[in-house]
């Protein structure tokens, strides 16, 4: 609840950024690229947490966790929250959510390096939570499953027969080893930027740094979504009638992304000519073929659940989680096309690149949190799928598809990203994106109030 | 590039759209689990194998310049400051091979050059202590519009330059 407040309110702010764009108000750069790192950071670090609790929760339906662990988690990502905040509006750091080395150091005088070093501690409090509760979860699984290859499905996927663990496990399983080492780099970068912060002569060299913060950058946000679709597994069954399975190839599939979201990376860096020009070829081609286990497994198995079920009661819930598995589908064509090179040369760093990020994660990840919020506040199904619902999702859609629309036609227009100033030529684009903006934010704003006046509302905060 | 790249994209995610709305609003019909088991599996080779052939039809030539060895034409330097760039020429001629040699002096930027039109025709990262090369050959004359690529503190977008390019001789 209280992380689908959050992403209301950042969404007012990219609302406000676009509109700036559009020159319909007059924010100051340096304001603009404030509000810029907020919602990037805030949106990312949101976007972890909803994944984190919906994998939490589902989790403990399996093996009991330790309650201390996630208070303890939410504490330290508070407190993250408080110093981001801190370092940003009173401190004035506008050094983006990727804090890319040396920038936070050399502002050109535009902030304190006080305010940077406050900004990497919020930071590291919230990597510290985050791995808490995985050290708790990866604990619990290995428990009851006696090992990690076990817990994984390995045992199934290698013919040696043996009782498949459920999909959630597994899924947690991948995503608590893959995200625990993005954060151990994350740590590491972000340890050596606070260092250089505090010791100007300790000087890091940039291209390594640059490799880790977008190796971590990546998981992070990646291990978002892999977590959030754990709430499709779970409660797609409730109105399908059947469960959903782990067969050997839900497995095997869970294993290559293990290793693919590590290893993929280096499509954030494909204009880095300096870098061995085999990185990049590990990066477009292991993009590509990331793409496959999204459309050809989950989104797969989601269409024949939903075609096989004999009466779907729809409602707002089961609407958004498989709105959320479409959004992250097609969410992979533009990221897949951009992660080739020689495209990538023209499209790197143009509006393009949020074009693609927001249809995963606006229409994908936040509708799927969106929808388990609703569950979990309903207590029970809805029942029924009200006019009130059915315009919260028709705004929140509508906007999403014009939001993202108008920035991949601005990339392919050369409009680059993160620009607080756009040239006139630039503008009218912005200005459709902006109202397309206040449409996703009304809708998001009708899912919230619905959230609200749920039964269980309070339980579900 | 851009618009064909935009289209493409634009038609294979409504084509995915188009699947969901499919399954969601389609009259319920028998659908024969195992059937459909196949059909994934034929579904996975086929976007399997053709990984490889748009890995090959995008890869090969290297779509980047070499980073060492010869430069054959016109040598530019290009410095990124916070916020402007220094070039040691602003004119080039059309139709000569042109190297680009750029480099920092603070933070990490991005050195991207834009035709008269306005649409980017390459950009390369420009990270503090490496020096970064692109080769190449403008065949209009016009005025470029040289900007910055990668965010690089409060006046990132203030970082616009120009290149000349002239008829060739
Ligand atoms: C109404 C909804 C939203 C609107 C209007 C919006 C708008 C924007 C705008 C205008 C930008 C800056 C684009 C530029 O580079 O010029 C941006 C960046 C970004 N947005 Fe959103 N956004 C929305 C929702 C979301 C959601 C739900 C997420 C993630 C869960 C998200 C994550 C990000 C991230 C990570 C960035 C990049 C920040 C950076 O470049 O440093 N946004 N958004
Ligand atoms: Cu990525
Ligand atoms: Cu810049």
């Amino acid at each position: 609840m209280l992380a689908a407040l959050v992403f209301l309110l950042l969404m007012v702010f990219g609302l406000l950024m676009r509109a700036a764009q559009g020159g319909l108000v007059a924010l100051a750069p340096d304001l603009f690229y404030r509000i810029l790192t907020v919602h990037g950071a805030g949106m990312v670090g949101t976007a972890g947490l909803s994944g984190a609790a919906i994998m939490w929760f589902f989790v403990n339906r399996h093996v009991p966790l330790s309650h201390a662990v996630y208070v303890a988690f939410l504490a330290l990502f508070l407190a993250g929250v408080v110093s981001i905040l801190g370092a940003v509006f009173a401190g004035g750091f506008a050094g983006a959510w990727t804090f890319l080395y040396p920038l936070p150091a050399v502002s050109g005088g535009a902030w304190d390096p006080l305010a940077a070093v406050v900004f990497l501690l919020g930071y590291v409090a919230i990597g510290v939570g985050f791995l808490l509760l995985h050290l708790d979860i990866g604990r619990a699984l290995i428990s009851a499953w006696g090992s990690i290859p076990r817990a994984l499905g390995w045992p199934l996927v290698f013919g040696r027969g043996g009782e498949a663990p459920p999909p959630t496990v597994i899924a947690a399983m991948a995503v608590t080893i893959f995200n625990t080492i993005g954060i151990v780099v994350g740590a590491a970068v972000l340890i050596s930027s606070i260092v250089n912060l505090v010791f100007p002569g300790f000087a890091v060299d940039a291209l390594l740094a640059k490799n880790m913060i977008y190796f971590f950058g990546h998981v992070f946000i990646n291990a978002s979504i892999y977590m959030a679709v754990i709430a499709v597994y779970e409660i797609v069954p409730e109105y399908t009638g059947m469960p959903w399975k782990a067969t050997r190839l839900f497995a095997a599939t869970w294993s290559v992304v293990l290793l693919f979201v590590m290893a993929v990376y280096p499509h954030h860096l494909l204009q880095d000519v300096p870098l061995p020009g085999w990185t990049m070829v590990v990066g477009q081609v292991l993009s590509y073929y990331s793409g496959i286990p999204v459309i050809a497994v989950t989104a797969w198995s989601l269409l024949v659940y939903l075609r096989r079920a004999q009466s779907l009661a729809w409602d707002l819930p089961l609407a958004l989680l498989v709105l959320g598995v479409a959004g992250w589908s097609a969410g992979v064509v533009p990221a897949v096309i951009d992660a080739i090179v020689a495209v990538n040369r023209v499209m790197h760093n143009t509006l393009w690149v949020p074009g693609h990020f927001h249809t995963y994660l606006l229409l994908g990840e936040v509708a799927m949190a969106f929808g388990f919020l609703l569950r979990l506040a309903a207590g029970e199904r809805f029942r029924s799928f009200t006019g009130f619902d059915r315009t919260a999702l028709v705004l929140y859609l509508a906007g999403g598809i014009g939001l993202v629309l108008t920035f991949l036609i601005s990339g392919a227009a050369s409009i680059p990203r993160r620009f607080a100033v756009h040239l006139p030529d630039w503008q009218p684009l912005a200005l459709i994106g902006a109202v397309a903006a206040s449409l996703t934010v009304a809708g998001a704003l009708l899912v919230v109030l619905r959230a609200l006046s749920s039964p269980r509302a309070r339980e579900a905060a | 590039m851009q618009p064909v790249v935009l289209i493409i994209t634009v038609l294979a995610m409504a084509a995915i759209a188009a699947v969901f709305a499919w399954a969601i609003w389609a009259p319920p019909g028998a659908v024969d689990p195992e059937r459909a088991e196949r059909w994934r599996i034929r579904t996975i080779v086929a976007l399997t194998l053709a990984g490889v052939v748009l890995a090959a039809m995008t890869l090969v030539p290297w779509p980047h310049a070499p980073q060492a060895g010869p430069t054959p034409g016109i040598v530019v330097h290009a410095r990124g400051y916070q916020w402007y760039w220094e070039l040691d020429r602003d004119t080039v001629p059309a139709g000569t091979p042109v190297t680009f040699l750029a480099s920092t002096a603070d933070v990490t930027h991005g050195f991207g050059v834009a035709d008269p039109q306005g649409r980017l025709l390459f950009q390369v990262q420009v990270i503090p202590g490496y020096v970064s090369r692109v080769d190449w050959t403008f065949d209009r004359p016009g005025t470029y519009r040289v900007i910055c690529l990668e965010y690089c503190g409060i006046a990132h977008h203030e970082m616009m330059g120009q290149l000349t390019v002239q008829p060739g001789v």
